[in-house]
């Protein structure tokens, strides 16, 4: 199916101000909004989706240009598709440096507190950043939602896997997940009994073969228990072979390229191996699509280039009256109107970044004073090595298998769980690879003709990265702020992130590396892997160099509980204190696991959605 | 009925065997017209064909179906399987030809004729007679006598239909069937690189007409409708909208679209030989030899394509790289100067 | 693309420092538009050296002599090397990367200081992922599935 995008837009502000009769107002057009603005739509309701971005990727020619843009580039950073935009600007990782002790850089977006310099990112477009995430989709296991119970670390969800079961497999069909159910039974991730994905498993590459060789069924000690290793697949929020045998065999028809004409493209994954940070035929899952079929019931309106700058109370009920949002006319001026959009309940979608940073900056710290505190992000540490033999490395999608026998055990009780991915795009994140090693071997190595080819296959054909993905719990002291100090050119107060890489965390990436090491050497591997003093994500720790990238998975700035002294928002997601107001997104999240967020993070949208169309229905 | 031309099985497997010929000849001059296309230029365009080259090997499997339904077997390396181009299609009283060439105005008036053959007018026979007075491939030729076409694509394929009701009726009459085919040589989608839904096991009279209407409605519309059952649009208002500038949409009429407007720089196409043949390259040079190794690149796909054709249809997954790997000879092809200034080379299909 | 002695001249030069043969080369599309960019960054006078240089070279019959001659008189010139070092790395990533500063003092100053994309097939075209039996990311997408296979890395 190839979703035909009507025109959603509503440019007439005056007639838009006095327009009253919304259900909703959404703000953010990620996967989190686009998911309640589906669900409420299809229920016959009225929903005005507010998006600080342009909505030019809306259509097939936008979503195009980024393409065009990010080839044009020479420096392909991750956020290379996606034009400098100073209204409601991305982090961009080129803007980083390292920082002196209690040194504040406030040139990049995200003004930087320190003392850790994360690289993380996320990307405000229209779609989100789900224009440019991977779309790795691995349910939390059932562990994960009582990490103080059990191993007395982190917080306990107020609701568990059971509760969420069938909300996962609502998520994993909007979004078009492959995967093969026999390969995600592991740990005490169960499913249920006659489940299958909407669509088969993406074949694992060439090179996740050439690691399975040499160490499945090995295994490892850890804290006196043994665990026993194998390269397993990846879910993936991306288009594959679809089950037959899914929804009781009914099948499952993929959704393909959004576009405002019939392209029929993406219907399938070609191996562009370019999924982050754009994939060109849309065969990755981008709430684009999720928003199509809103926008096709006719019942949501879009304001884009539109961003909300402050949530209006009232103090006597404590409820939202309406969202003060600054329209601009174009990306390279800053100037803009003011209006007051009001519908009969908000929604706050606009990530675990912006969407405490709006709610700080409209004074809101809730009773709990946890808004925008307990921030969370993966953290990665990166190892990488040369395989004895060619592995036709940068082939496949970003990533396909990984290692994820440790995203759970006993030893969480004293360290941080992991996965691990291999990339099959080899070397690239943590050197620049190709582009790097073509440097060195031609101004360096003196290579041209007939040696260069042979050094390039022997360089890069080989290469292994293993990502370690890393728990890292709630900490109250890891935070988003916002200070007058520091303004956007719309003269809203930009986030002020203040990031300490936890203890629990840094033993966890102790033990990653001697784990990496491990592997190599089983592997027959040779380790090129080194941590520069100089980066800004550089840590020693018990003496040993550590670089820790940041994982893109920012969750937990408006946490979810069951008592409002101790959480921002109930199960549902409904902020404690104003009872018509949601705050939508992985923000919510009391903890993170070992899970890459989007799943879950979408799974309670489908919740909250519920409980807001009950709501309203009321 | 109408008496039947195709009037045995073996003939219906034989006029089936041509389907899946005529079904294929398409693809060389709709690939080639795509990949003449310069890079980043004319994205419309390049779309439009693309898509059209999809569903064109989405016909050949399903081409490939009907013969295996009725116990046939497809044989896509047969001798004079891939037509010397140009090829002869009738169309209507007169032939026309199409070619291996640069996408141009005219290339597209080709195009639309393939995708939108005029029916034999009421009472006029749908056969035409022709002498054949040259030596390309004619397409759509009657059984046995070749001088025989019928009146266009659209009869030949109206013949066949006609013809599987017509034989199974007869063979039910002896309590037989004419789908005697093993059932697991029918490819089905999820071998199918991109469409779900679109390929089904071919077993009966019901089945084998709703995959003969999927060809027809996708080239030429079903009933002059733009858009098919399933919302989707024939291939004909496709390229159609090439010619007139702007995008379809669900309610157009066909004379006055008003989807998004288009527009085709037919100069931003690299200016390559029209037919080009192997002798016209200098022997032994890197060019001739890329032009072999192209040729030797389709003859190993279409044999990949029998394979799958003939119960093994999990090969058609690993014959989409192929797939991959010859737009890659034929852009490198097509951006190669000739010799002598007389434009760009070209793959010459001589398989 | 039309065709001139020089552009043929160029053609053989890049076919020979990149192992790549010269139907390869013009099939990236690229050949004139990468000797416009040169001429345009380093004036045409230093490209004309540059194939003047190559010339002779070109008629010796190994690849190992034209090696040789190769190392001492272009890549190990003074004035040549780094340009034929960027025009290698030009064809196989699509990037230019800028001169050396001690290049610039000593020959001129080119006509763009930083690393540039000359046009976005050039990127497309970088012949280091057919080199190695890839595909660029994003673009000439090789397949679905087609990379649990291993690789066909071309013998050249
Ligand atoms: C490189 C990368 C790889 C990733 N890979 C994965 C992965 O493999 N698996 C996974 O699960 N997750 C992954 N993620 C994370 C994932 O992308 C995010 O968790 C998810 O997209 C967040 O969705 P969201 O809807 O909550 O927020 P977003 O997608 O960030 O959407 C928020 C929207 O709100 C808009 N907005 C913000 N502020 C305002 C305002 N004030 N007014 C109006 N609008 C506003 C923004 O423009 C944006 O459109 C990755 C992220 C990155 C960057
Ligand atoms: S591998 Fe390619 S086609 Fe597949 S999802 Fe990634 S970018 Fe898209």
């Amino acid at each position: 199916m190839s979703p035909f995008v009507k025109n959603p837009n509503r440019p007439d502000l005056a007639a838009l101000q006095s327009d009253s009769d919304y259900d909703a107002i959404v703000v953010g057009s990620g996967i989190s909004g686009a998911i309640i603005a589906n669900e409420l739509a299809q229920a016959g309701k009225r929903v005005l989706i507010v998006e600080a971005a342009p909505e030019t990727d809306r259509t097939y020619e936008g979503y195009t240009e980024y393409l065009n843009h990010f080839y044009g580039q020479s420096a392909k950073d991750n956020q290379s598709p996606f034009p400098i935009n100073p209204n409601a600007a991305t982090p961009r990782g080129s803007e980083l440096r390292k920082l002196d002790p209690l040194e504040t850089n406030s040139s990049s977006y995200i003004v930087q507190s320190g003392p850790y310099v994360s690289d993380t990112v996320y990307t405000r477009v229209f779609g989100g950043t789900s224009i440019h995430w991977e779309a790795k989709t691995p349910r939390m296991l059932p562990q994960d939602f009582k990490t103080q119970t059990v191993f007395g670390q982190g917080r306990d969800w107020p609701i568990g896997y059971e509760d969420i079961e069938t909300d996962y497999e609502t998520a994993e069909r909007e979004m078009g997940v492959s995967a093969d159910v026999e390969d995600q039974k592991y740990l005490d991730l169960k499913f249920r009994d006659s489940y299958v994905f909407p669509m088969r498993g993406l074949p694992p590459s060439w090179l996740d073969e050439q690691v399975a060789q040499g160490i499945d069924n090995s295994q490892v000690e850890l804290y006196g228990e043994r665990y026993a290793l194998k390269v397993r697949p990846f879910p993936q929020a991306r288009n594959g072979i679809p089950n037959p045998a899914y929804d009781g065999g009914k099948g499952f028809e993929p959704t393909s390229a959004v576009a405002s004409h019939q392209i029929d493209i993406g219907g399938r994954c070609q191996g562009n191996t370019n999924c982050v940070p754009i994939c060109p035929v849309q065969a990755k899952y981008h709430s684009g699509k999720t928003l199509a079929k809103a926008f096709e019931t006719g019942r949501v309106d879009l304001l884009s280039q539109a961003v909300a700058s402050k949530v209006i109370i009232d103090d006597a009920s404590g409820r939202v009256t309406g969202i003060e949002t600054k329209v601009y006319h174009h990306v390279s001026s800053p100037a803009y109107k003011t209006v007051t959009l009001r519908a009969r309940l908000y929604v706050i979608a606009a990530n675990a970044i912006e969407t405490p940073r709006l709610l700080l900056a409209s004074g809101l710290r809730s009773k709990s004073g946890l808004v925008g505190r307990n921030l969370m992000d993966h953290a990665y540490l990166l190892n990488w090595a040369l395989m004895p033999q060619i592995c036709g490395t940068t082939r496949g999608t970003s990533c396909t298998s990984g290692i994820v026998d440790l995203r759970g055990g006993s030893f969480r009780r004293s360290q941080a769980a992991f996965a691990v991915d291999i990339h099959n795009d080899g070397w690239g994140w943590a050197t620049g690879s190709p582009s790097t090693d073509l440097v060195e071997l031609v101004d360096d190595g003196n290579k041209f003709g007939r040696d260069l080819r042979n050094a390039i296959i022997d360089r890069v054909s080989r290469q292994l990265l293993l990502a370690f993905m890393i728990e890292v719990m709630p900490s109250e002291s890891n935070r988003v702020t916002v200070d007058p100090t520091y303004k956007d050119p719309l003269d809203n107060m930009r986030p002020v992130v203040s990031f300490a890489v936890p203890e629990y965390s840094m033993r966890g990436a102790a033990y990653a590396r001697q784990f990496a090491k491990t592997l190599f050497a089983r592997l027959g591997a040779e380790d090129h892997t080194h941590y520069d003093p100089s980066n800004y994500g550089f840590i020693a720790y018990q003496g040993d160099p550590y670089e820790i990238r940041g994982g893109n998975h920012l969750a937990g700035t408006h946490i979810m509980g069951s008592d409002p002294s101790t959480s921002v928002v109930d199960a549902d997601q409904r902020s404690w204190d104003h009872d018509n107001l949601y705050l939508v997104g992985a923000g919510s999240m009391p903890t993170i696991g070992t899970a890459n967020v989007s799943l879950t993070m979408a799974a309670i949208a489908y919740r909250s959605a519920r409980k807001i169309i009950a709501t309203l229905n009321h | 009925m109408a008496s039947p031309d195709i009037t045995s099985i073996e003939v219906l497997r034989s006029q089936l065997a041509k389907a899946i010929q005529l079904e294929h000849a398409t693809i060389p001059p709709y690939l080639t017209a795509l990949y003449s296309i310069r890079p980043g230029a004319n994205t419309d365009a390049t779309q439009i064909l693309r898509v059209i080259v999809v569903e064109e090997m989405l016909h050949l499997t399903i081409s490939a179906n009907l013969l295996n339904a009725i116990g046939g077997k497809p044989d896509l390396t047969v001798k004079g399987f891939v037509p010397s181009y140009p090829a002869t299609l009738p169309d209507g009283e007169t032939d026309f030809t199409v070619g291996v060439g640069p996408l141009s105005p005219e290339t597209l008036k080709a195009f639309l004729k393939i995708e939108r053959p005029a029916m034999a007018p009421a009472g006029k026979s749908r056969h035409v007679v022709r002498k054949s007075d040259d030596h390309s491939t004619h397409l759509c030729t009657l059984p046995e006598d070749a001088t025989l076409r019928y009146y266009s694509i659209g009869e030949f394929y109206a013949a066949i239909r006609d013809a599987i009701v017509y034989l199974d009726q007869q063979a039910k009459a002896k309590g037989e069937t004419i789908f005697t085919g093993d059932p697991k040589r029918q490819v089905t989608s999820e071998y199918y690189y991109s469409g779900g839904g679109k390929l089904w096991p071919i077993v009966d009279p019901a089945s084998a007409a709703k995959a003969i209407d999927l060809v027809i409605q996708q080239g030429e519309g079903k009933t002059q409708a733009i858009f098919g059952d399933s919302g989707e649009i024939a291939h004909y208002y496709r390229f159609l909208q090439l010619d007139k500038n702007r995008y379809y949409q669900q309610g157009d009429s066909p004379e006055n679209p008003t989807g998004p407007a288009l527009t085709t720089d037919w100069s931003a196409v690299w200016p390559i030989a029209t037919n080009l043949k192997l002798a016209a390259l200098p022997a032994g040079s890197e060019l001739y030899d890329a032009a072999v190794a192209f040729n030797s690149a389709y003859r190993q796909f279409l044999a990949l394509l029998t394979r799958a054709y003939n119960g093994e249809p999990q090969v058609l997954l690993d014959a989409v790289p192929r797939m991959f790997e010859f737009r890659n000879l034929i852009q490198q092809l097509i951006c190669n100067p000739l010799p002598g200034g007389n434009g760009n080379a070209a793959p010459t299909y001589e398989i | 693309m039309t065709s001139s002695p020089r552009l043929e001249n160029f053609v053989a030069f890049s076919a020979q420092i990149t192992a790549f043969n010269k139907v390869e080369i013009w099939g990236t599309g690229l050949a004139d538009v990468y000797l416009d960019t040169i001429d345009g960054l380093v004036g045409a006078a230093v490209t004309d050296a540059l194939l003047d240089a190559f010339a002779p070279i070109a008629t010796l019959r190994s690849d190992a002599a034209r090696t040789d001659r190769l190392r001492l008189e272009v890549f190990g010139s003074e004035r040549l090397g780094p340009v034929a070092r960027a025009i290698v790395k030009l064809w196989y990533i699509g990037v230019w990367y800028p001169l050396p500063s001690t290049w610039q003092e000593q020959f001129g100053p080119t006509a763009r200081n930083d690393a540039f994309v000359p046009t976005p097939a050039a990127f497309v075209e970088g012949l280091l992922w057919p080199a190695i039996g890839s595909h660029p990311p994003g673009a000439k997408a090789p397949g679905y599935g087609s990379w649990r296979l291993p690789p066909n890395i071309p013998s050249f």
